[in-house]
């Protein structure tokens, strides 16, 4: 490892006097320790700051001198923002110059004459430490490509603001970028760049005329702290047209999360909230601009608890698999089938929760793998229950989330699921989503044909919901097609939806794949799908997801339908 | 002559020259480097005309000097000359006192010259 005091250079400095023999003797001094150039004068000086800004790391300069003297020296350097980083020592004899100088930006004085070399020496040295000091604190504390603070620096000076200045109603402003890398892959990375550069410019145009501080917190994401704003979609709008004034090919859309002040609450926590709100504006082509509000709060509190207490969950039996009966209408009166098992959550505390609440929240950060994996342990353990118990096999189809698409056990899993508990492979059936095939088709595939091999008979569930149906139905082998529920929801109003139906019951007949409606909600729905050719139904008609026990009585009028007519369904 | 006695001569300061230089042959090369200043003519036209600005810088590039050389006493009576012709000061003496103490510097810093080409005449 190399460390930082190891990486030197050759320091640079500019002696500056009128008087030779007063150049020569601190160029005598100074030439050990350090590169020595001069000037003679104040024109020449500038000349020559100019010539070696970026390399200069401080100027001697007398004061007194023809041409320009030092203080005219001083002050063009002061003036002008690419020269006045490099520190400047005046020599001078006379105290009444040492106040002028320093308000004209003068780092340090060196009295004539000239005092002791080591004096001198470590007063030169002295200033370059502090200034490459300020350098370094200076590239530390802003991004490079905007101008704005980076991450560590906008927070210690938003929790400043926070601690010392409560009374300032500091809102939280989250920006980015939809889809930056995209953008960036297909543009350049210079491209990018400009865009992040003019987003900096206008975020500092809008912070001059307002109060606050900006950050590129990272990549595409600027933070803003700033005064209260009344009108956010204003503001907005004003970074979106000017990205559209530079960037007139590319379609660049930002979006923009906002957390408005609350007392006492830390930039931290407004941060994360602003951050929340700019992610709900993902891909929400309606609105680029979401502002978080107490409703919002309440829903991630609560996703974060259900996430926090689900392994707790399962270990206290808080989850329920609940059963849906499947029926075969082709006869009269219908058969029972099989069936899907769902899960139920009754937490003791908040009651039953709704699996639209949480199976979103786990399918995102993969905990559904451990909610999959309690229903599936528990079906096949209640295939085997029942058939033990009634002597009939009701097969149960399970669901298959897409990140299980990914888990390189699940099929053996799944056998050892099968054989654990003595059942056939086509009493446990998998549904997998159509989504999950757009997202992973090759994958899912892959998996597919592994888990038939296996034995295993795959649904796909949700079919027509997604933009690939039909494609998908050429690519991927599968056994049952369960068409969406929205299909059969409007089928009593609408002859389109009706046709639909037709169509995607004849496609099934023709891959020999038998269709199972979703949704059925009353006798004329079921009469109509009936008539389609549809051969099974699942719906509210006939029973909503019930526990096994109450199962159990269609189970009971199963048997005694086939005893009655000595007709196995 | 040694350069101790160069120095006792023009009224200067050996051990504040060896503190600035450190070294006998920095200062034996420097203090040669005098003869090459003019000094003494810019200020000469200058008090021709009681010239404020002339006098002042002349005066001021002098002392400066002279003070970093260890040469005191030129270095204090160049710095008389330098407050007295300031930008902003107030004058204190009369164009005549003046005149004397310039002339009288001048004298003096003449009489150094002379005296360095003495000690390089004897090296």
């Amino acid at each position: 490892m190399i460390n930082s005091d190891q990486i030197k250079y050759p320091h640079l400095v500019l002696v500056v006097d009128d008087q030779e023999i007063n150049r020569d003797l601190l160029g005598m001094i100074l030439e050990d320790e350090y590169e020595v150039i001069y000037a003679q004068d104040g024109l020449e000086a500038l000349e020559k700051i100019r010539e070696y800004q970026n390399r200069l790391s401080v100027v001697l300069l007398d004061l007194l001198m023809p041409k320009m003297d030092g203080f005219a020296v001083l002050e063009a350097v002061h003036n002008d923002e690419y020269l006045n980083h490099i520190p400047i020592i005046v020599l001078t004899a006379e105290k009444s110059a040492e106040l002028r100088a320093l308000q004209m930006g003068a780092s340090d004085f060196i009295t004539k004459p000239f005092d002791m070399h080591e004096v001198i020496i470590a007063r030169v040295g002295r200033i370059i430490e502090l200034s490459e000091g300020r350098k370094l604190i200076s590239a530390a504390e802003h991004d490079q490509l905007t101008g704005l603070y980076n991450k560590n620096f906008f927070f210690e000076y938003a929790n400043r603001i926070y601690q010392y200045n409560p009374e300032w109603e500091m809102d939280a402003v989250v920006m980015d970028i939809e889809q930056f890398h995209t953008i960036n892959a297909l543009n350049g990375r210079k491209f990018g760049d400009n865009i992040l550069r003019i987003l900096g410019n206008e975020i500092r145009a809008f912070l001059a005329e307002t109060n606050g501080i900006a950050s590129r917190f990272e990549g595409d994401r600027f933070d803003i702290y700033c005064r209260r704003q009344d009108d956010y979609q204003s503001l907005m709008d004003r970074f979106q047209n000017k990205v559209n004034d530079v960037v007139k090919n590319a379609n660049v859309r930002l979006r923009m999360g906002v957390k408005p002040w609350r007392p006492n609450v830390e930039p931290a926590v407004l941060f994360d909230r602003a951050r929340s709100a700019c992610n709900m504006a993902r891909g929400n082509f309606m609105t680029n601009l979401v502002i978080y509000d107490d409703d919002m709060q309440k829903r991630e509190l609560l996703s974060q608890r259900l996430k926090n207490e689900l392994r707790q969950a399962v270990e206290e039996h808080q989850f329920r698999v609940v059963y849906q009966p499947k029926y075969n209408i082709q006869y009269d009166p219908p058969r029972l089938s099989s069936a899907e098992a769902l899960i139920r959550w009754n937490h003791p505390e908040l009651g039953m929760i709704s699996p639209s609440d949480f199976i979103p929240l786990f399918e995102g950060n993969g905990q559904i793998r451990i909610v999959d994996n309690f229903i599936w342990a528990e079906a096949a353990r209640q295939i085997a229950e029942w058939r033990e118990k009634y002597g009939i096999t009701i097969p149960v189809s399970v669901n298959l989330s897409r990140v299980d698409v990914f888990d390189t056990t699940l099929k053996d899993r799944l056998i050892g699921l099968v054989r654990d508990n003595g059942i056939n492979f086509t009493d446990l059936k998998l549904e997998i989503t159509e989504s999950a095939y757009t997202e992973n088709g090759d994958q899912l595939i892959t998996l597919i044909k592994q888990l038939r091999k296996a034995g295993f008979e795959i649904e796909m569930d949700d079919f027509g919901s997604g933009y690939s149906s039909l494609n998908m139905l050429s690519a991927m082998p599968i056994d049952i097609l369960k068409m969406d529920m929205k299909f059969v929801r409007n089928i009593e109003y609408s002859e389109t939806d009706l046709r639909l139906i037709e169509l995607v019951v004849d496609i099934a007949h023709y891959l020999k794949t038998p269709v199972i409606a979703e949704g059925v909600e009353n006798e004329r729905q079921l009469a109509l799908l009936r008539g389609a050719g549809c051969s099974f139904v699942q719906g509210y008609y006939f029973s909503p997801p019930v526990p096994a026990e109450i199962f159990e009585k269609f189970i009971a009028r199963e048997l005694k339908l086939r005893e009655q007519k000595s007709d196995p369904a | 002559m040694t350069l101790e006695e160069l120095y006792s001569k023009m009224g200067g300061n050996f051990a504040h020259a060896k503190q600035i230089m450190k070294m006998d042959k920095l200062i034996d090369k420097y203090i040669r480097r005098l003869k090459d200043s003019n000094f003494d003519e810019r200020m000469a036209i200058a008090a021709e005309t009681m010239d404020s600005t002339g006098l002042f810088e002349s005066a001021h590039a002098m002392k400066g000097v002279c003070a970093n050389l260890g040469l005191d006493e030129l270095a204090d009576a160049a710095e008389e000359i330098t407050e007295e012709f300031r930008p902003g000061n107030a004058r204190k003496l009369t164009d005549e006192e003046a005149g004397a103490k310039v002339a009288a510097a001048l004298e003096k810093y003449r009489y150094s010259l002379a005296c360095i080409k003495e000690y390089e005449s004897a090296l």
